[in-house]
């Protein structure tokens, strides 16, 4: 039988029809294919950011080194940072986000498909214009100064270091325009703007989505884990957001229109600047650990094949660690000049945080306490993510201790804990996601030989690079600085540390192999190939264009499992004799709906409108310049005309007559 | 017959429309935004810049308090579209959002007049002092806000002349831009009072 | 279905509100003014906060609908509010602003 979703036919507006192909791709407004879409792009920029930790870590695999110069050193781990942070773990929360969502709580699509995919194009066209610094800056020594970074002639500093260099955090007024002229700081500012408004518009369609368009019987507390921490942080975007959108207004308000903002010398306060950056800064990154944490909560219980632990602790405990985060971000300027009070305050209340966490992590061991353990890839990647994202989070607490922090700050142990929690947390999460949800996305599954050299690789390495960052850090070698000097006696270790990030490149290699191999002729996965236990699993793979033939109806927490097992008197799963029936009738019906289904058609409106952003922002950028204020017309007439093309454009095209 | 399914089945588990709780999570976002505004206000405005004029020496206290009746009445005039259009009256809805719309001008052009003077006359400029970066921004974000729910009223308006009647669709639209406008209201209640009448020069 | 909240204003009652809202922007200007003749300390400061907040509730609540729809909108509405007040209260508080913790 052929698949009925039916596909416009109208051409009002000369809309597009097609879903394949490339304009397929590019007008889709299917959240399958912008989850995709999201995936392979944030992949892009993760290999990107890795690259740049590689060169960076070439440079310190020994003292004095001048592999590249200390200009090109700060451009570079200052877009490590803001890319894997940004283009790779937040995107690939969304990927994860987009796909799944709708598929958990049984729905079609998002409450909106357009604007969807207007986040996508955003964030697309801010992760092209934060690199195109590339192209448009060169380094300029402040005014009055005729050498920067190592006293290095402007000439001498190279060509990667054209791009921002102030970190990820950019502090105000050394990233002001002051000591940091020309365009590159701008290209931060105003691209971190861009990504932010995508990730804006995302967190206001994934909160409808999970409040408005649940299926019949999916209460709030029947949800997947993965889906409860999607909502929070939808929630955290959208309040953590518009904070740092005013502040890197202001940045460039400073830097463009000699605004006063952060100017010490007249009075302003860098201080403001801190404040606002970590207001954003913190709840981000409960932003960055909670999805990775979701999906860890749907991995465990499938791969122990006992329900997770404690399912309501841990969904209330996720919301907290949301609630408290907004309360603790001054403890990244315990070091700052904050008054003792403020330091105390903050250094409980970032002591309180652990609290929730560590209901998590117990919860998820009470997970595999006694649960018949089958160590799969997914599954190594999720304990993996529990023992290392624990070490990153014991580090963390040592940080809470303000005296302590003090000894640590600006050195690579405050390195060796974030790496930790983000990657040893969000990428491992990541890792374990892309591994269980691949027979999802593409009907097969990948290697478990290569999955599990992968992951050994990727485990040995991680820790070679970032453990011994530990005692590096507490001996006193400092951080974001291009060299160490040999009477330090940080070589040895710091060989070892750049040792194991080839080691972990090596790792990404064969997943990359991997994935592209098994995509092709992985083995066939069939509608259940884990034997899960939530709703996504119930349609065919790869899912189907309509997502569910027949939308559920949902009795309980982990309804598939329950239609699939019965408990015994002792409480132990026993596989009913109609359950290998039930999976073949859900292929069967689900991949033959009986009534047509009408689905949202695709649209321009999206990508025109997600095109007048980056063109605002050059203007922006280029504003003395009449080319400038072109832009900024022309890219603002883009936007309002789609917007307005949008407003009179239905969501589904009338269904033609068969 | 079959029958037709629409992936797209409003059936919201709230009870609450899509684009309703949409705006409404946008609007609480915005306390965000305009809290850091406002906050950034009240530090610098704090603080003494000598020989500098700062904001709170300058204001025309009456011609502000006109604008902000002029704002306060747009809401009314916002609320009566929305009634109109409840009530099926085209021309009324068509009118009153009009008045809306003249009303946001009204005081835009009132904004425009008073920055003006700020600047040419009192020589307070964005980059006179901390503070007077911070009332302009505060007060020019704000304005943009006015300046876009202009432009939002005027498409409706514009809409409801050329469709000829506003479905049901379009007025959920109206709805919402009118939660966007009150909303831009209620932030300048706080200005008004936070910014200019409680604002003394240090 | 969408519910569609049954009770609305009447044009009365909106014109009413919009004379007691312009009643109230009156008594804030004139304290204004009382303000500059005698100084009236900490009592103009709450007085002016209060009336301003009493015009804030009344938009919200009539003019945006708010007191007639589900709870949970107020909730999603209050919530950003109650974070910003937290947040940058704090910040406020640590510049010294807020006099609560200055020496």
């Amino acid at each position: 039988m052929t698949a009925t979703a039916t596909r416009p036919s109208s051409t009002i507006f000369r809309r597009p029809k097609s879903t394949e192909g490339f304009w397929g791709w590019v007008t889709t407004v299917d959240h399958k294919k912008i989850g995709i879409l999201y995936g392979y792009a944030a992949f892009f920029f993760f290999i990107i950011g890795g690259i740049e930790a590689l060169i960076l870590r070439i440079q310190l695999s020994a003292p004095d080194n001048t592999f590249i110069t200390a200009g090109e050193y700060n451009a570079l781990f200052t877009m490590h940072g803001t890319t894997m942070i940004f283009l790779f773990v937040m995107p690939m929360s969304a990927a994860f986000m987009n796909y799944l969502l709708p598929l958990m709580i049984g729905a079609r699509d998002v409450a909106f498909p357009r604007m969807n995919a207007l986040s996508w194009w955003i964030f697309v066209f801010g992760g092209i214009f934060l690199y195109s610094t590339y192209l448009f800056s060169s380094p300029e020594p402040p005014v009055g100064l005729t050498t920067i970074a190592g006293n290095l002639d402007p000439s001498e500093l190279g060509w990667l270091a054209r791009g921002p260099d102030g970190g990820w955090f950019c502090y105000q007024p050394n990233c002001g325009p002051f000591y940091t002229p020309g365009h590159a700081m701008d290209f931060w500012a105003l691209g971190l703007q861009i990504l932010g408004l995508a990730s804006l518009i995302s967190s206001i369609n994934f909160i409808v989505t999970v409040f408005n368009m649940r299926a019949r019987g999916m209460r709030l507390l029947r949800m997947p884990v993965f889906v409860w921490m999607s909502m929070v942080v939808a929630f955290l975007l959208l309040f953590s957001l518009p904070i740092i959108a005013i502040a890197l207004f202001m940045v460039v308000f400073d830097r463009q229109f000699g605004s006063l903002f952060f100017a010490a010398q007249a009075g302003g306060d860098p201080i403001l600047w801190q404040h606002l950056f970590w207001l954003f800064g913190h709840p981000e990154v409960y932003i960055l650990i909670l999805p990775a944490m979701g999906i860890v909560s749907e991995v465990l219980p499938v791969f122990s094949r006992k329900p997770l632990f404690g399912y309501a602790a841990i969904v209330f405990a996720g919301a907290a660690i949301a609630f408290l985060g907004f309360g603790v971000w001054a403890h990244h300027m315990f070091s700052s000049g904050i008054t003792p009070v403020a330091q105390a305050a903050f250094g409980i209340s970032t002591m309180t945080i652990a609290v929730p966490t560590g209901v998590k992590i117990f919860n998820w061991m009470g997970t595999m306490w006694m649960g018949k353990i089958r160590f799969k890839t997914p599954m190594l990647f999720a304990i993996g993510f529990l023992a290392m994202f624990t070490i990153g989070g014991l580090s963390g607490v040592t940080h809470s201790i303000v005296p302590s922090d003090w000894q640590q700050t600006d050195t690579y142990y405050i390195v060796a804990h974030f790496h930790y929690v983000l990657f040893g947390g969000s990428i491992f999460g990541i890792f374990a996601g892309l591994y269980y949800w691949f027979p999802k996305f593409t009907g097969r599954v990948m290697s478990e030989r290569l999955g599990k050299v992968h992951f050994w690789l990727q485990f040995i390495g991680f820790n070679l690079t970032f453990a011994p960052m530990h005692w590096l850090g507490l001996q006193g070698m400092i951080r974001r600085t291009w060299q160490y000097p040999e009477e330090a006696g940080y070589g040895p270790w710091n060989m070892v540390v750049s040792a194991g990030a080839f080691i972990i490149a090596i790792s990404i290699a064969v997943f990359i192999y991997n994935w592209v191999v098994s995509k092709r002729r992985g083995a066939p996965s069939g509608l259940d190939p884990w034997d899960a236990r939530t709703v996504e699993w119930t349609i065919p793979n790869p899912t189907p264009e309509y997502n569910f033939a027949k939308v559920p109806v949902i009795h309980s927490l982990d309804d598939f499992w329950h239609r699939k097992y019965d408990e015994d008197d002792d409480g132990r799963a026993v596989r009913r004799e109609d359950a290998d029936e039930t999976i073949r009738t859900l292929e069967e019906e689900g991949r033959n709906p009986a009534t047509p289904i009408h689905l949202p058609a695709p649209s321009y409106f999206p990508v025109m409108m997600a095109a007048g952003v980056p063109t605002i922002f050059y203007g922006f950028i280029f504003h003395t310049s009449i080319a400038g204020k072109a832009l900024i017309v022309i890219g603002a007439l883009l936007s309002i005309s789609a917007l307005i093309g949008w407003g009179m454009e239905p969501l589904e095209e009338p269904a033609e007559h068969h | 017959m079959t029958e037709l399914v629409h992936a797209h089945d409003e059936h919201e588990s709230t009870g609450i429309e899509n684009r309703k709780l949409g705006m409404w999570a946008f609007l609480s976002s915005e306390f965000l935004f305009f809290g850091a505004l406002i906050s950034n206000y009240l530090l610098y405005s704090n603080r003494p810049f000598a020989d500098s004029v700062v904001p709170a020496e300058v204001y025309d206290i009456p011609f502000t308090s006109v604008s902000s009746f002029v704002l306060l009445m747009s809401s009314l005039t916002m609320v009566l579209a929305h009634n109109a259009l409840t009530r099926h009256d085209q021309n009324a809805t068509g009118t009153w959002l009009m008045a809306t719309a003249m009303l946001g001008a009204l005081f835009l052009g009132g904004q425009v007049y008073e920055f003006r003077t700020f600047i040419v006359h009192d020589g307070l400029k964005l980059t006179s002092n901390p503070a007077a970066s911070a009332f302009f921004f505060l007060t020019g974000f704000h304005g943009t806000h006015v300046a876009i729910g202009v432009i939002m009223l005027l498409s409706l308006w514009g809409m409801s002349r050329r469709v000829g009647s506003l479905s049901e669709r379009h007025g959920m639209n109206l709805e919402l831009v009118g939660l966007y406008w009150h909303f831009v209201d209620i932030i300048w209640i706080v200005i008004f009072t936070v910014v200019y009448l409680l604002s003394t020069p240090v | 279905m969408t519910e569609h909240s049954t009770d609305h204003p009447t044009p009365a009652l909106y014109v009413k509100i919009a004379v007691l809202l312009a009643v109230l922007t009156a008594i804030e200007v004139a304290l204004y003014y009382v303000n500059r003749a005698i100084e009236l300390g900490v009592f103009n400061f709450v007085l002016l906060l209060a009336l301003a907040l009493l015009k804030f509730l009344i938009v919200i609540g009539w003019y945006m609908h708010l007191r007639y729809e589900k709870k949970m909108l107020s909730r999603f509405f209050a919530t950003g509010f109650v974070i910003a007040m937290f947040c940058y209260g704090i910040v406020l508080g640590t510049f010294g602003v807020l006099a609560i913790t200055r020496s």
